[in-house]
């Protein structure tokens, strides 16, 4: 039956079941690629992944002049640029979503502007960004602001027009609330886990600009090192790169998923 | 200041944890679907990855295919190349009928030889990417980047097509001199023949390497960069096309050194993994490769066909007139003899010098981690750098 309850043992047994066959599988297949070609590095072995792992945090640089490991420079490097741009893109978005979504005015002419930009890949607006920005971290951090900016807003305003009622809004004025507490206490406060959602949802797009950016031009970055390591057929690092950034979502989702509990605990629907 | 809560938003609530619930289930869906892609994916790269395949079933051919032989269904080999004057004339071989690049599809010369050549046109690191991980069974690369996939898969070089002699350049544009350019970052494909040849050139005019930063760009990106007069973007080292497209698009670049400091130092080269020529029909796909540029460049050197072929070979570059096709064909000289191709793999300057230097270069970036073992004709090292296949050639010409 549809959605018929099954007992917590039973479910966690068959996630640890489905992990362990993606594990073994991925071993029969590295073994038989391995068996072709006795020096492949297309699939590695969980042995040649540890080596990779090993590199990855290898000291770099000289004793003198001592450079952070690879991995934790590409780390931070990421991360910095997804945080920045981030954070402008969020912020501006929230910014014109809510103005948009309170006062028909400034909705008027920027929601066909909104609907169409957001609509077009930012990956492949890419040229033009290195045209008007450069190449270091103003390129980045407009590219993922850019590219998160207008799909959020264009919720952000719907979850405006669409979250938050009229009555809820008249019943404030009506106890004497000013413009700016309507928007601060009713639209903001009814709308923030649907923000917080958005947020949630932005997370995959902007690591898809940021990486191919890094792809591009960058000489540090988690996109950089993966292009780098794939041409140099070092793919026991680029496996385990994918797998940190996989990691990084799972991360940014759940602490996400907590804050709004934190924050907005009526949201949960109990 | 309290609120009732609309039953809309706590339908949005539901729908938006129904919508994360599916959305997991589809992720893991697609994981799922991803590993067994991959299962079966593998089963035409096995049949292009290695003659040594468990089953014999998968290649459909039977035993080794000679020339003239066409009664029995052609092997299908794979050549990765990526756009550059002397390996784009597999892509003008295709439009003119030598050899047809889809896969199942036959030219002139794929009749001749009985085996099927398909074309995958990449970027120059995806063709590393795709040939290093048995993707492909042959490559257009140069003899710096090769020695990394050596590494990892036996290769032999067999044919050399060109060799950079101003091809791969350094454009500057505000910098008047070398000692200028001290201190300036310089963009193009690092840890790669670019690198290489920016090093060598710094040296050879008397210079410390270390002194000049090089940092990473894809090298199109770089020259559109460049060409965009984008900030920060004042010095780059690429190759043509792109060299020529910006020196045309930009009256303040100009070429602050380029690869006719070290002349017959850069080999552009056809290579072919060891597995793959050792599977049946193998031989006649080195063949049919060896015959095909040959061809090619005939027509390059016949008057009545030059023009059209050079035009040819531009047109893929986009936007080159035939003038500049000419310059270009000047500084990428090509081994249109296979005499002049065998000296340079026999050179004792190539084997004694040039490829040492390389050897040195991959292990100090970390191409390899141990200098790859080279040999030259016996096939013993990792990289072989075979004349077997431009002496047939020169043979049958002169029979």
């Amino acid at each position: 039956m549809i959605r018929r309850v099954i007992p917590t043992w039973l479910f966690f047994a068959l996630a640890i079941a489905g992990v362990s066959v993606l594990l073994v599988s991925y071993e029969f297949l590295s073994q038989r690629q391995t068996r072709i070609n006795p020096k492949q590095t297309t699939i590695p072995s969980f042995e040649k992944l540890g080596e990779g792992v090993k590199r990855m945090f290898a000291k770099q640089g000289t004793q003198e002049n001592p450079k952070p490991p690879m991995f934790w420079n590409d780390m931070r490097a990421t991360l910095w640029r997804l945080f920045i741009g981030m954070g402008i893109g969020v912020l501006a978005s929230v910014l014109v979503g809510v103005l948009m979504g309170a006062y028909r005015w400034i909705e008027a002419p920027l929601s066909p502007i909104v609907m169409f930009l957001s609509k077009i890949p930012p990956t492949g607006m890419m040229p033009i960004y290195f045209a008007i920005a450069g190449t270091d971290q103003r390129m980045f951090t407009s590219m993922v602001a850019l590219g998160i900016f207008f799909s959020m807003t264009q919720s952000i305003y719907q979850s405006v027009r669409d979250n938050v009622t009229d009555e809820a809004i008249n019943k404030a004025y009506t106890l004497g609330a000013s413009e700016s507490e309507v928007i601060f206490e009713v639209i903001w406060k009814q709308i923030l886990p649907n923000v917080i959602d958005c947020i949630r949802a932005q997370i995959g797009p902007a690591m898809i600009f940021l990486i191919a950016a890094e792809m591009v031009v960058s000489d540090a970055g988690l996109g950089y090192q993966i292009r780098m390591q794939s041409r140099v057929l070092n793919m026991n690092i680029v496996f385990v790169y994918l797998l940190v950034l996989g990691l990084i979502g799972v991360v940014a989702e759940y602490s996400l998923l907590w804050i709004r509990r934190r924050l907005c605990p009526w949201f949960e629907g109990t | 200041m309290k609120m009732r809560f609309d039953s809309r938003l706590r339908f949005t609530s539901l729908v938006s944890s129904c919508t994360v619930k599916s959305w997991t289930v589809a992720l893991c869906t697609a994981a799922w679907f991803g590993a067994f892609q991959g299962c079966t994916d593998s089963k035409p790269a096995s049949s292009t990855a290695a003659g040594t395949a468990a089953s014999p079933s998968a290649v459909n051919s039977p035993g080794p295919v000679s020339a003239g032989n066409s009664t029995s269904k052609p092997a299908t080999f794979t050549l990765a190349w990526s756009e550059y004057p002397s390996w784009s004339i597999f892509g003008v071989a295709d439009e003119v009928g030598l050899i047809d690049g889809k896969e199942g599809q036959m030219g002139s010369i794929e009749k001749k030889y009985n085996v099927d050549i398909k074309l995958v046109l990449a970027s120059y690191d995806s063709c590393i990417t795709l040939y290093g991980n048995s993707q492909a069974d042959g490559v257009c690369i140069t003899n710096i980047d090769i020695l990394g996939a050596a590494g990892s898969r036996n290769s032999i070089a067999i044919l050399p097509t060109s060799t950079s002699a101003g091809a791969d350049a350094c454009i500057v544009a505000g910098v008047n001199s070398i000692e200028e350019l001290a201190g300036k970052p310089t963009r193009g494909l690092e840890k790669s023949v670019s690198q290489f040849c920016f090093e060598r050139c710094l040296e050879k005019l008397g210079k410390n390497p270390a002194d000049f930063p090089f940092s990473q760009m894809d090298p199109e990106q770089a020259a559109l960069a460049f060409q965009g007069k984008n900030d920060g973007i004042n010095s780059i080292m690429v190759w043509n096309p792109f060299v020529m497209q910006s020196i045309r698009s930009r009256s303040d670049a100009k070429v602050l050194f380029s690869s006719e400091t070290i002349p017959e130092e850069i080999i552009d080269m056809v290579v072919v993994g060891k597995d793959s020529l050792s599977k049946p029909g193998g031989d006649a796909f080195a063949k049919a490769l060896v015959e095909t540029f040959y061809t090619m460049t005939q027509r390059m050197a016949d008057p009545k066909t030059s023009d059209e072929t050079l035009i040819g070979i531009g047109a893929r570059f986009a936007k080159l007139e035939l003038e500049d096709m000419k310059t270009i064909v000047q500084q990428t000289k090509f081994f249109s003899d296979p005499n002049d191709a065998k000296r340079l793999f026999t050179d004792e300057r190539f084997q004694k010098e040039t490829m040492p230097l390389v050897s040195k270069f991959c292990v100090k970036y970390g191409l390899t981690t141990t200098p790859v073992e080279l040999s030259y004709g016996d096939a013993k090292g990792l990289m072989d750098f075979s004349t077997k296949y431009i002496s047939g050639y020169a043979e049958s010409q002169t029979k």
